[in-house]
């Protein structure tokens, strides 16, 4: 899986090129060709970026949890600059789904924030991983660094499943899945338009994420390369 | 608020911190390179050097 992320500078072009257009499309369908929500109004288009964001930052933290798992099993460095780089652009996303929810909150629920189950765990995912990101910069001794941080990556992973479950087993204001729901397929749930457009933005965010994703992996390389020639170099 | 106005506010705070985010990965990328580059090169110096 790895390897996939080591492609040539061509390559790199070409996925941001792709993600560039899927954007600009999203955009298009997102504020413009889709219509408004019946009961939200135009307050609605948020969604095109709120549910696009938290699933690429539980793509990143799953990609977190793999670099983690792999690099306790393996001891393989590559498998621990997945890890730290996936985790960097989660917290991003995470942080952007966040800021949006409480965006979209405010006109529909009248509050920007309440400790609602699934806001407040999500709140908590934000926090381990800014946590992971400080672990690996407090900790001097490298190893040591990458162990603890893999083992905060894996906890913090298992954080996912309680967000997904929390609208079902709590009380909450955030409400259970609308599109995704297994008594109906995704297109009786929501206008044509509106699924496209969701789509459209969903295949834009990954495209964007896998853009940053090989940068930053390659970043992590070079860090390290820059690291082992500098202490071969001295005396 | 209007309903644009929070609909923009997310727009724009999403692709800004995006763009943001971009440029910082950017500039950390060219900055290695380059000391990436300059470390290959005193090597080489160092390699090719008469002892």
């Amino acid at each position: 899986m790895v390897e996939s992320f080591k492609s040539s500078g061509k390559r790199k072009g070409y996925l941001g090129a792709l993600a560039l257009i899927a954007i600009l499309v999203g955009l298009y369908w997102g504020l413009l060709r889709a219509p408004a929500d019946a009961f939200q109004g135009e307050v609605q288009r948020i969604m095109y970026l709120h549910i696009p964001s938290i699933l690429t930052a539980y793509l990143s933290f799953f990609l977190v949890f793999v670099g983690s798992c792999l690099y306790l099993w393996k001891r393989e460095k590559r498998d621990d600059i997945l890890a730290y780089s996936a985790a960097e652009i989660g917290v991003l996303f995470t942080a952007l789904t966040i800021v949006e929810g409480s965006i979209w909150g405010k006109p529909t629920w009248g509050v920007w924030w309440t400790w609602d189950a699934r806001l407040t765990l999500t709140a908590i995912l934000l926090l381990i991983f800014v946590g992971y990101l400080m672990l690996r910069s407090l900790i001097e001794e490298e190893n040591r660094a990458a162990v603890s941080a893999a083992v905060l990556g894996i906890i913090g992973f298992l954080d996912i499943p309680l967000i997904h479950m929390s609208v079902y087993w709590w009380r909450t204001l955030h409400q259970p899945p609308s599109i995704l729901r297994p008594d109906k397929a995704p297109w009786d749930n929501i206008h044509p338009a509106m699924l496209t457009a969701l789509a459209i933005n969903f295949v834009a965010f990954v495209l964007l994420y896998f853009y940053l994703l090989s940068h930053r992996f390659r970043l992590g390389e070079m860090l390290e390369e820059i690291k082992a020639r500098k202490l071969r170099g001295e005396p | 608020m209007r309903p644009w106005g929070f609909v923009l506010l997310a727009y724009g705070i999403v692709w800004g911190a995006i763009v943001c985010y971009s440029i910082s990965l950017r500039r950390r990328y060219r900055r290695a390179e380059e000391e990436l580059a300059r470390l290959r090169a005193l090597e080489a110096s160092q390699s090719h050097a008469p002892k």
